[in-house]
């Protein structure tokens, strides 16, 4: 039996028990405590644009269809027949007006109420047997959607996603309202790792310290020129509502637009760019200079942007990836790993958008390969006996007293605390919530 | 495109299409991929969509806009340069791979070109102690016929899994 009380306290002091990222008991009070309570990300209203359209999307090992209905709306419903619990719709994305359950044949409209069931008078008396009227596939406890991302929880008493997201929606924009017309997301790409999901929600929200190391190689190659130790540190670390992240440092002396252009957005993006952020939301790109790079929202939907050189002339081409560690157990993740862009940017940015994001992240990507490999080991040394006795230092930024090696910037636009120069500010802002959850009553 | 029937198995182009692609195969297989580079057409284009599970009446099973692979020469020569770095972790120590081929037809296209279909299966074994991956893919090759030999101008990789099975795409296939 593992004591959840005295592994939550340490977390909470920046130390990991090492066991926590192959543990099946810890894995199960995630289940139990963590998603079965908390907004998780399913999908992107520009998945499903037209009625009829949906994909199927999990938590954990919940499934679930989130289809547009034949009035427009959105519905997230789990997709399991209300008869015999056959799964509704096996197929992973489609359009369809109806799903009928290939065992007795009970149809569902696209938004989840029962149409029919063969035989209802002879097998059931009509109405007065089984009333047809009202039965539904179970609707996701609670839905909410924020710049088009659908999110559930399974708990129907969860807060307004609104005020889950808090200050995180600031930096939440930056990755998916570059204007008016919203995302448009590509993908996903999905496959299976060997490794614990924590590992790659921790390190999205604020691992700039593994960049120079890690991903030496992508420097070398001349592929990206930003991850230098020199020009990583320099960036802002930012924790705000639900989410934390990385940012980098732009060279100094950039206006909004020269800042923009300098990440290789065309002239034709940014003015929508700046419309569709508030005054503080450019100064942070524009006087401070910090433009945002990775991050994670609580508990396992990741962001990136990075700009890396596309081409032999050097050309620099933005991208943004989503992507969710999709626990399956305690020793695998499946990633979805998403391409999006602005849905209204000029074809030829997005085509170069997509070979920059080709290049760095996802299934082939040649950031995300050695990101894997390290979080796959460090699972595989999770799970022995004597990371039992090992308890992981994640105090980086802080002095023995708790006290930040550096105070937080104290001129810095954005919401939430922001620190400089290298510190796991970010993951133990992440590690904090897991507490929280892992510290509530099992759902 | 092509004609409809491929060519019969004792055709010299078959076979020297067949021979190539295990000719590439071993180069993969010895991790020579600076000599495999050798075997692309510069104006290559190397794909592989992202494969995905539909009703049969869909009438897709790949995204249109969304693959593993979508490369040209210039991403290629970079994938193998990183690989040639001292800082490449995830193939270091490196993956032992065996790419079998296999169903190779062959198919005039225009010109001298040939259109090559083949099946592969590619076994990976990393570390001492891991499970290995497999990945089953259809390939269809365009070759070119050049002064140096037949080379290979375009590859859509099919993948059969939805859901990849291997760590990373840190392989060619």
């Amino acid at each position: 039996m593992i004591d959840l009380a005295a592994i939550v306290s340490q977390v909470r002091q920046g130390m990991i028990p090492a066991h926590v990222y192959a543990d099946p008991e810890i894995f199960a009070a995630e289940r139990d405590r963590l998603f079965a309570r908390s907004w998780t990300f399913l999908a992107h209203e520009s998945e499903i644009p037209d009625p009829g359209d949906y994909v199927v999307r999990r938590v954990l090992a919940d499934s679930f269809i989130v289809a547009r209905d034949e009035a427009g709306v959105v519905r997230v419903m789990f997709n399991m027949c209300l008869h015999r619990g056959m799964q509704v719709c096996r197929a992973e994305l489609g359009n369809a007006s109806h799903f009928r359950c290939p065992y007795h044949a009970w149809t569902y409209r696209n938004d989840g109420r029962l149409a029919g069931l063969p035989f209802h008078e002879e097998a059931y008396g009509g109405e007065d047997g089984f009333a047809r009227a009202g039965q539904s596939l179970l609707p996701a406890p609670s839905m909410g959607i924020h710049n088009g991302l659908i999110f559930i929880s399974l708990d129907p008493d969860a807060p307004a996603l609104a005020g889950y997201l808090g200050d995180f929606a600031f930096y939440l924009d930056f990755y998916t309202r570059q204007g008016p017309a919203g995302l448009e997301l590509r993908g996903p790409q999905r496959w299976r790792i060997k490794a614990n999901w924590k590992i790659g929600a921790e390190n999205f929200a604020g691992d700039s310290y593994h960049t120079p190391h890690t991903h030496a190689s992508v420097v070398d190659i001349g592929l990206f020129r930003e991850p230098k130790a020199s020009k990583r540190k320099e960036g802002a670390l930012y924790q705000a509502g639900p989410g934390a992240g990385t940012t980098y440092k732009l060279p100094p002396g950039g206006g909004f637009a020269d800042q923009l252009r300098y990440v290789g957005y065309p002239d034709a993006m940014i003015p929508a760019m700046a419309a569709a952020w508030s005054d503080r939301q450019r100064a942070l790109v524009a006087d401070s200079g910090f433009m945002p790079s990775a991050a994670t929202l609580f508990p396992n939907l990741s962001f990136v942007h990075n700009w890396p050189q596309i081409d032999a002339d050097g050309t620099v081409a933005p991208f943004i990836s989503l992507r969710q560690w999709q626990p399956v157990s305690e020793r695998e993740t499946e990633v979805l790993s998403w391409f999006a862009v602005d849905a209204a940017a000029p074809e030829d940015f997005k085509r170069r958008s997509y070979t920059a994001y080709l290049m760095c992240f996802g299934s082939s990507g040649m950031f995300e390969q050695d990101d894997v490999e390290n979080w796959v080991s460090i699972t595989d040394m999770a799970a022995g006996s004597m990371a039992r006795r090992l308890t992981l230092n994640s105090r980086m930024g802080l002095t023995s007293e708790g006290k930040p090696v550096k105070p937080p910037l104290a001129t810095y636009p954005g919401p939430g605390l922001a620190y400089q120069g290298f510190g796991e500010y970010g993951q133990r802002h992440w590690l904090g919530q897991w507490a929280d959850c892992l510290s509530r009553e099992a759902q | 495109m092509t004609a409809g029937r491929p060519l019969p198995y004792g055709d010299p182009a078959h076979l020297a299409a067949h021979q190539f692609l295990v000719e590439e195969a071993a180069l993969l297989d010895a991790a020579d991929f600076a000599g495999w580079l050798g075997l692309l057409c510069e104006d290559i284009r190397y794909l592989m969509p992202v494969r995905v599970t539909t009703a049969r009446g869909a009438g897709f099973d790949s995204l249109a806009d969304m693959g593993h692979f979508d490369e040209d020469m210039y991403a290629l020569r970079k994938r193998v340069q990183r690989l040639a770095t001292d800082h490449a972790w995830t193939e270091d120590p490196p993956s032992r791979t065996r790419h079998f081929v296999t169903n190779v037809r062959t198919f005039r296209a225009e010109g001298d070109d040939l259109r090559v279909e083949s099946a592969l299966l590619l076994f990976r074994s990393r570390g001492d102690t891991r499970e290995p991956s497999l990945i089953s893919a259809g390939r269809t090759d365009l070759l070119r016929a050049t002064a140096d030999g037949l080379r290979l101008a375009r590859r859509e990789i099919t993948v059969d899994e939805s859901v990849l099975r291997t760590q990373n795409l840190a392989v060619f296939l």
